[in-house]
Formats: C-alpha cells, sequence, structure tokens
C-alpha cells in the first residue's frame, strides 16, 4: 500500500510540475500593505439657554468635565496615527462669551493647550475651528490620553439683556475626524 | 501564534474556502465508480468495487471569481495598495466569491445484489462546503473608513458566508428498469464536525449631517451568526485532544442530519442518452454545541448630548456611559444557543450525450451492452461520446450554474479519456481532461479542470482535481 501511495503522490507531482507555471511571484509585497482608513463622527454636543447664562453666578455658566473614553479605548489608543476636531459655535444669546475645551486624562491633568473661544453677540457669524493632532498638529498623545472633556463657559457681557433671536442658546458642537492604522 | 490555534485557523479556512465542487468531468464518467457519488442512477456493469480507503476518491477545488493571486502579487512594479484598491476593494462585486472544496472518501464499496439489475453503493466520506461572497461596503469602511463620505449608505448585507466540514455516510441503490431507463436513489447521514452560516444579514451604516451636532451616523442592523461545534474544536485545541474531537464529531457525535440523491439515466435512442441528477436535498439539525451571535436594532447617534439646564439635574449623570448603554439597549449584540436546522446546498446535474463510432464490448458477466437480447437494457458503450452538461447549485446569492460541453473517447477497456470545456462565473475559458485507467481490476483515475490556467496559476480564478484507486470486477 505504501507503494501505491508513493507512486500517486510522485504522478501527482510529475503531472503538475510538467504543465504548470507560475510567473514570478512577489510575496514581500505583503508587508508593503497598509490599511490607514479615516472615521468621523460626532463628538459633543452642549446647548445651553440664554435664560441659564443670565442666571449664571458670577458669570461662570457651566464649568463641566463630561466622560469621554471613545479616544482611549485600546483598539483606538494604539492605533490613531493623526486626524482633527473640528468645532462649531453658534451663539445666539445677547452676550459676549468664552468658552474653553479641556481634555483631561484620568487623573484630571489637562492634556495639551486649551482651546479658547471668544464668541461674539448676536447676531454673529457661526465659528468654526478644526484643530490637527499628529504630525501636523498637536501631539497626537493629547487624544490617546483624553478620559474626559472639560467645558467652560463663562458670560463676558451682562446679566439682563435678551437676544431678538428665537430661543436663544449658545450651542458648542463637535466632530473628531481620525486615521488608524489596521495594518 | 501556537501550533494549535494555526491549526485551528487552518480549519476553519479550510471550511470559509470549501465549497461544493462541480465534477463534470466525473459526472457520467461510467467507467469509475465515483461517477455515481454525482448520479446514483449512472449506468454501471460492475459486478463489484471497493476504493482504496482515502485514496478512491480525492477531489480539490479552489476558485476566486473577482481576482488571482497575480492580480495582487504579481511583481509587476505596481504599488499593492493602488492593486488591492483598484482590483479588490472596487474592482470586485458582491456576487464574487472566494471559494473551494475538498472531498475525501473513507470508504467506498459497491456490489450487484442477486437481482442483477440492482448495484448497491455505501460508504463514507468527508466534505467541507462552504462560500464568501465578497463583502464590498465591509471592505470599504475597514479600508478607507467613512470620512468625506456623507450620506453614503454602507450595505451590511454585503456580509454573505456559509461553511461546514460534514461525515456523510451514504448507502444507495441502482436498478436498471429496463426500456433504456436506469434509476437510482442514496441515503444519506450528515455527521456535521462545524458549521457556521451568516446569510440573511441586512441593515446599514450611514453618516449624514447632524441635526444638533455636526454628523449623526445611523446604524440599522438585523444580522446573525449561527455557529456549531466551533467551540469544542477550540476547546480541543487547548486541551490538545482535536483528534478524537474531529473523530468523535465526525462519528455520530456531532450533530446529525439526513438527506438523499436521486438519478436517472435514459436511452432516447441507442445512441442518445439523457441523465440528471439532484444531490444533497436533506438538512442538518444543530442541536449541539450551539452558538449564535446576533446584533438586531436601530440607532441613531449625534454623540454625547448635553441640553442644559435639565441635564444638570443629576450631577452624577455620565453621558458618555449613558450613550454606551443606548447603544447596547438598542443595538444589543447578543448570543444564545438556540437549535437551528441547515439545508444542505442541494446540487443538480443534467445532461445528453450523443455515442458513436464502434461500440466498445462490455466486460460485464451479464446480457447487456450493444448486442444484448433485452434491448438497451444497460447502455452500449461506443468509443466516442459528445453532448453537454448542465450544473447548478443552491446559493446564499440564488442558484449558480455551469454549462459544459463534452467530448468522451474510450481506448478499447483499458483508457478512456474525457475533456470538457465548461463556461460559469469562474472562466470562460475552463478547459479539463480526464483520464481512466483500467489494469486488470486496478481502477485509476485523474482529473484536472482549467488547464489553460497552469501557464500561470498564480492568475488563474479556478483550478481543481480529482483522483481515485479502485479495485473492479465484472465477475469474470
Amino acid at each position: 500500500m505504501k507503494i501505491l501511495y508513493k507512486y500517486i503522490l510522485a504522478f501527482i507531482v510529475v503531472i503538475f510540475s510538467a504543465t504548470s507555471c507560475v510567473e514570478e511571484q512577489d510575496f514581500d509585497q505583503y508587508d508593503e500593505i497598509s490599511v490607514t482608513p479615516t472615521y468621523e463622527a460626532s463628538m459633543l454636543y452642549v446647548e445651553a439657554p440664554e435664560e441659564m447664562v443670565n442666571q449664571a453666578p458670577s458669570n461662570q455658566v457651566f464649568v463641566q468635565n463630561f466622560n469621554f473614553d471613545a479616544f482611549s479605548y485600546k483598539t483606538f489608543a494604539e492605533r490613531v496615527l493623526d486626524g482633527s476636531i473640528t468645532y462649531i459655535i453658534e451663539n445666539t444669546t445677547s452676550k459676549p462669551l468664552e468658552i474653553i475645551v479641556e481634555f483631561l486624562d484620568d487623573q484630571g491633568n489637562v492634556l495639551g493647550p486649551l482651546e479658547r473661544f471668544d464668541v461674539d453677540p448676536a447676531p454673529t457669524a457661526v465659528l468654526q475651528r478644526e484643530v490637527a493632532y499628529g504630525d501636523a498638529g498637536r501631539p497626537i498623545d493629547i487624544i490617546t490620553n483624553t478620559s474626559s472633556i472639560r467645558v467652560s463657559t463663562t458670560n463676558l457681557g451682562d446679566t439682563t439683556s435678551v437676544s431678538n433671536e428665537d430661543d436663544p442658546k449658545i450651542i458648542v458642537k463637535s466632530s473628531a475626524k481620525f486615521r488608524v492604522r489596521l495594518k | 501564534m501556537n501550533l494549535r490555534n494555526s491549526i485551528f485557523i487552518i480549519l476553519l479556512l479550510i471550511g470559509c474556502l470549501v465549497q461544493a465542487q462541480n465534477k463534470q468531468l466525473l459526472y457520467d464518467f461510467t467507467e469509475i465508480p465515483q461517477a455515481a457519488m454525482v448520479n446514483p442512477g449512472v449506468e454501471t456493469d460492475f459486478q463489484w468495487y471497493a476504493g482504496i480507503p482515502a485514496l478512491s476518491g480525492i477531489s480539490f477545488q479552489a476558485g476566486s471569481s473577482g481576482i488571482s493571486v497575480d492580480d495582487i502579487f504579481a511583481n509587476d512594479g505596481l504599488d499593492i495598495n493602488d492593486k488591492i484598491r483598484n482590483r479588490a476593494i472596487y474592482g470586485m462585486d458582491v456576487r464574487d466569491e472566494l471559494s473551494g472544496t475538498f472531498q475525501i472518501e473513507f470508504l467506498n464499496i459497491g456490489f450487484r445484489g442477486k437481482n442483477p439489475d440492482l448495484f448497491y453503493n455505501g460508504g463514507m466520506y468527508l466534505e467541507g462546503d462552504a462560500i464568501g461572497y465578497w463583502f464590498r461596503d465591509y471592505a470599504i469602511l475597514a479600508y478607507e473608513g467613512n470620512a468625506d463620505r456623507l450620506d453614503e449608505s454602507f450595505d451590511l448585507g454585503h456580509l454573505k458566508t456559509r461553511g461546514e466540514l460534514v461525515n456523510v455516510f451514504h448507502f444507495g441503490v441502482n436498478k436498471q428498469m429496463g426500456n433504456g431507463l436506469t434509476i437510482g436513489g442514496r441515503a444519506k447521514i450528515y455527521s456535521s464536525i462545524f458549521d457556521f452560516n451568516s446569510t440573511r444579514n441586512s441593515g446599514s451604516f450611514i453618516t449624514s449631517e447632524g441635526q444638533n451636532n455636526i454628523y449623526v451616523s445611523t446604524l440599522q442592523a438585523n444580522m446573525r451568526l449561527r455557529t456549531s461545534g466551533l467551540n469544542s474544536l477550540k476547546d480541543s485545541f487547548d486541551e490538545e485532544n482535536t483528534s478524537a474531537t474531529i473523530l468523535k464529531r465526525a462519528l455520530f457525535g456531532g450533530n446529525l442530519g439526513v438527506g438523499f440523491d436521486a438519478g436517472f439515466t435514459y436511452h432516447l435512442n441507442e445512441q442518445l442518452t439523457v441523465t440528471g441528477s439532484l444531490l444533497d436535498i436533506g438538512f442538518i439539525y444543530h442541536s449541539n454545541d450551539i452558538k449564535t451571535y446576533s446584533l438586531q436594532g436601530k440607532t441613531t447617534l449625534e454623540g454625547v448630548e448635553v441640553i442644559l439646564p435639565d441635564a444638570f439635574d443629576d450631577p452624577n449623570t455620565d453621558f458618555w456611559e449613558d450613550l454606551v448603554d443606548e447603544v447596547e439597549e438598542f443595538v444589543p449584540f447578543e448570543d444564545d444557543a438556540r437549535s437551528y436546522v441547515a439545508f444542505r446546498p442541494t446540487k443538480l446535474y443534467a445532461s445528453i450525450r450523443y455515442n458513436f463510432g464502434e461500440p466498445v464490448e462490455s466486460r460485464a458477466n451479464c446480457d447487456c451492452g450493444p448486442y444484448s437480447s433485452n434491448g438497451a437494457g444497460n447502455r452500449a458503450k461506443y468509443v466516442n461520446g459528445v453532448g453537454a452538461q448542465l450544473y447548478a447549485i443552491s446559493r446564499p446569492r440564488g442558484p449558480q450554474a455551469a454549462l459544459t460541453a463534452f467530448y468522451q473517447r474510450r481506448f478499447g477497456n483499458f483508457m478512456a479519456l474525457k475533456t470538457a470545456y465548461t463556461v460559469d462565473k469562474f472562466s470562460f475559458t475552463n478547459i479539463g481532461l480526464g483520464v481512466n485507467f483500467q489494469a486488470g481490476p486496478v481502477n485509476f483515475y485523474a482529473m484536472a479542470d482549467n488547464l489553460l490556467s497552469y501557464r500561470n496559476i498564480a492568475a488563474s480564478n479556478y483550478a481543481s482535481f480529482q483522483l481515485g484507486l479502485n479495485i473492479i470486477s465484472w465477475g469474470q
């Protein structure tokens, strides 16, 4: 039986060796495969009515830490290469406002420079800013170590006036767009 | 990665890469006992035969309808990332598939009954069957992401795959009915080693301009992956008793099913013959070692949303956790162990054949053949045969078909050749060749498809071969 197996194996090898050709393949190219998709999604949305701005003690409308673990997930933090965060601020109140956004690590330490927005009272154009991270921007470590985001809003105007706009409020929008390395 | 994990992954890949093979060269090759495996109603003149265990029927096929190894790895100086993007990601269609097959017979015997019109056969073989369609939108998401693709809907239904590794016990009977008709049937018991399927997925992922925040991400999913036997196999690798586990599951220790094959051969006249067969009409009831994963629901996300002043009513509110909880509530990822039924991929063969040239004297110890006194009780074998065959198989994206034109030439009772040209989704240039040798009682056959692709096999979209070794007696 063993001889039989050998003959059959030899037959297969001979047939395929005699008939088949393979043009030169370079499987080392596998190492050159680069899979770096870019994903984007909304991040944080904060909305406060003018009434709350007027009632704020010491003109500090609010200072709040928002837990935000999306960036610190291992699968993201270990793979992110670069990207940006886009902020859009809309102020339809009658007051000028100062808005500060800070990224904090899990110990509450501030990571990198704060993001400060001085917003004019209504009517005002929408304020939009894109902040880059990675080689062309701020250190990507700021993103990967972020555990929460602190948003502070200060009223730089009076506390009595009321905007003529419908439903006046201050709105902070933000989205993240990052490139990650999958391979 | 250790060896056990590697073997486990290889086993899974085998499952993923196998699908039922079109055996157009073997079909109606009446000199070969295994022809009965693709048509239980094939005409046979053997007194008995016995396949050499593990060698009587070996077949392998690999196919990719959309891309070849050469398309990606050719040493052509092009950037491999451009080749992947242009030829795979955007070059392939969702109907393109990656597939293959293997089948190994461990036992195959046949014998003529006391009634010479009846021929029985039975045995056991291991078969894999699976298919994976090109999951294009998943590939785009993974390769390029969703950025700058506002309002583009990624179709979650692009994930369609199924696969299994199953041991099949079979017993069949073939009867010459007279008047040129031969019919046959075969009962099968399936002992599933492992199975997985994820074929009825639907849903989408889309990023659009948000109502509140900048973007809104909408996930609507109705997805399910059903598996059986995989946990046992994985555990067996950890416990280093893989062989025993596979053997146990192959020998009725896994999930069981039943099915049958049926076929016929009919002479329209002395030289014109039609045949047909239906294979694997059956199912497997999966009830042990089940794990079904599902993702069902719909959610829209605009990030963490804080609407003041109400949001500060509870100072301990964790908006991020609320967001995560909301996603898990509306699109829960769950698993369960509910039983399920998996239908076998049914195959259909049909052929028409015209025999011509000199008749070949039958070796059968019977009153049969071209000069038999009972008319066309058994087909006359002629030197030449030409005809056409149809093959179809049920698949998750609908039936797949192949058309074959063939020519068969017999050289006495010593050798027979069959060449076939087949058109299917893999190739329009599939020319195959099969050869059967009969040296005394020893029967050996070998077949290979898509021979033109052997000029550069790396560029081939399809390759297959079959071979086998039997001992045959005509009772002389």
